[in-house]
């Protein structure tokens, strides 16, 4: 399960990096139109950016729970080990619930673009959509995985929530 | 909306209740604005979590914020491609044999990546690489190496290019030329005040100092440098000649870098690339994420019309345009205490534009005051992402700098309140160069 994981981590790294410099290559030839006449000037290529752009987020972000990556605020001076236990417990559960929402939902949006296409490219929105369904998916199995992981260190060291 | 369930006063404090215990349990800030939103999208019958969605959609299928990717690459192939080095021989040629030499240096080079790097995270993360440890072999205060990494590391999106320029102006509708020129002379002013306080700092703990470069030294330095130095005046430049917009011109950024790296100076390998690729995509994704969310929560704020609630008892004030200038850096400063600032854009700049506009103040003037602020906003805790970082390399709580940090904030805040009070510090370079763009 956690070698799974681990590809599937592997994976999300290798298409983020691509979306990336896919990003590029729409935005540079914009610009080399205007100097080049022989870079074709097409409408669909910043349609096509911003939607590489969006799956670059949702892939990065959950690329960012497994790594936790994701910031939050330090409020907390010196927490017990205790509370600190309780903290990332209760963080943890709650970036779930998000999770859940966003699968839940997410799954509902996707339907919902189901029979739209996108103005200019004429793409289904169903495959922009379905990012945020395919992101709620992989932060709830990285959370799972997290949670054991922690609940393992939590076992051997004779503590209990 | 007077349909709605909730009056502007309970759906509040439903939504920064929900925030405040939200970041209190340490939920992450871009999942705590999502949640946060949740029981109010439930509560009111005429909205659904599909708001949600669409919200996020909408905020990230927007062509301007691709600048974001685009200047954390150029920021990151800068670091690997060698032309952060050759900027920091630079820097020690200029202003290493002064008092805190190497701190000079280190505010010095980060006044030069901003010329070319529009993002202060990625500066306060390759800086603190460079210099925390450096600073400390030679004799210098921890506390006072990681307070002055962060602190320069500011100036990154204020001198241009600016990530939060492109996003302000295509959030609020603002010349990105013209706050590009604007925040010129604010941010090269903050340099100044932040070399006077190092120098201070340098006397009263005798701080060590390097010998005076050679001029034949410094010709040398300026010679390699200028490749990488003339960066900005041609994002600028080509913004202002209309060569390119500003999405494009942070485009423009990356493919600069990489010509410089790969071509000129020749110092990075595919794998440095590929590195420099996926850092950059995990820390714009982390940051994009969060404005999504954002931009869930100030949609409900304005469809419950909030800021208009708390925005009617200051109109009554009537202020000027300093009262309202003052007012504006106050809010930005108590906001970037809790938020990113490209979140805090969306959330907070979008409410106070109309007072802005009912005093009169100029739009340029009114971003660079919210800018300046935010930009400062990255360095006060608990949530301040440069002395997050700076503290991070350091391995340190954020707690540790915090003195030294908010010591050197208050040069930095005499700046903002001159700006504030003397408009045309800001207004006098568009004036001179795109005076379309100020109208």
């Amino acid at each position: 399960m956690s070698t799974l994981l681990r590809l599937a981590h592997q994976l999300l790294i290798a298409l983020l990096g691509i979306t990336v410099l896919v990003l590029m290559v729409p935005v540079s030839m914009q610009i080399g139109s205007r100097f080049f006449e022989w870079i074709p000037n097409y409408m669909w290529t910043e349609e096509m950016s911003r939607f590489f752009f969006i799956w670059m987020v949702m892939i990065g972000a959950t690329v960012g729970v497994r790594e936790g990556l994701h910031f939050d605020v330090d409020i907390w001076a010196n927490p017990s080990p205790a509370l600190a236990r309780f903290l990332r417990w209760a963080s943890r559960l709650l970036i779930m619930g998000f999770a859940g929402v966003v699968l839940y939902w997410g799954i509902e949006f996707t339907k919902f673009g189901w029979n739209q296409t996108s103005e200019l490219a004429d793409l289904p929105m169903w495959m922009i959509f379905i990012a945020w369904p395919v992101a709620g998916f992989f932060w709830i199995a990285f959370l799972i995985e997290k949670m054991l992981v922690d609940s393992e260190r939590d076992d051997q060291h004779g503590m209990h929530l | 909306m007077s349909s709605a369930v909730l009056t502007p006063g309970t759906a509040a404090l439903v939504l920064f209740g929900a925030f405040f215990l939200l970041l209190i349990l340490r939920v992450p800030v871009a999942f705590a604005l999502g949640l946060a939103s949740l029981p109010v999208l439930l509560i009111e019958p005429r909205l659904s979590p599909m708001v949600l969605f669409n919200e996020m959609f909408k905020s990230y299928n927007s062509f301007i914020l691709l600048a974001v990717p685009f200047f954390l690459l150029t920021a990151n192939l800068m670091n690997v491609g060698g032309i952060t080095d050759r900027m920091l021989r630079l820097s020690r040629a200029l202003v290493g044999h002064f008092p805190g030499g190497l701190a000079q240096i280190n505010v010095l080079l980060s006044v030069f990546f901003a010329g070319i790097s529009g993002s202060s995270t990625a500066d306060a993360a390759s800086q603190g690489k460079l210099f925390i440890e450096a600073q400390v072999k030679e004799g210098y205060d921890l506390s006072f190496s990681i307070a002055i990494t962060a602190v320069s590391a500011v100036l990154a999106v204020i001198i241009p290019p600016s990530i939060l320029m492109v996003v302000w102006g295509g959030v609020i509708s603002t010349s990105i030329g013209a706050m590009y020129l604007a925040g010129i002379v604010p941010g090269l002013l903050i340099g100044l005040a932040q070399m006077a306080t190092v120098h201070a700092y340098a006397k009263k703990r005798n701080y060590p100092v390097y010998p005076r470069a050679k001029f034949s030294e410094f010709l040398q330095a300026a010679a390699v440098a200028i490749p990488a130095l003339v960066t900005p005046v041609i994002i600028v430049g080509g913004i202002l000649m209309g060569w390119f917009t500003a999405t494009e011109s942070a485009a423009a950024a990356v493919l600069y870098a990489a010509v410089l790296s790969l071509v000129v100076y020749r110092e990075i390998n595919a794998t440095q690339f590929w590195e420099a690729v996926v850092d950059t995509g995990k820390l714009a994704a982390v940051a994009l994420f969060c404005v999504g969310t954002a931009s869930v929560f100030g949609w409900l704020m304005a469809y419950y019309q909030i800021p208009k609630a708390l925005l009617s008892n200051v109109q009554d004030l009537g202020l000027g345009v300093v009262g309202v200038g003052l007012l504006i850096a106050l809010a930005f400063l108590v906001v970037g205490c809790f938020l990113d600032a490209i979140p805090a854009i969306i959330i907070v700049g979008t409410t106070l534009q109309p007072l802005a506009e009912s005093v009169g103040m100029h739009p340029v003037h009114f971003a660079i005051v919210g800018i300046v602020s935010l930009a400062f906003g990255l360095i006060t805790p608990p949530y301040g992402m440069c002395l997050m970082i700076s503290c991070a390399v350091a391995k340190v709580p954020l707690r540790f700098a915090l003195k030294d940090t908010l010591i050197m904030l208050i040069p930095m805040l005499v700046v903002l309140c001159l700006v504030i009070i003397f408009p045309d510090i800001c207004l006098f370079l568009p004036r001179m160069f795109a005076p379309d763009m100020v109208k």
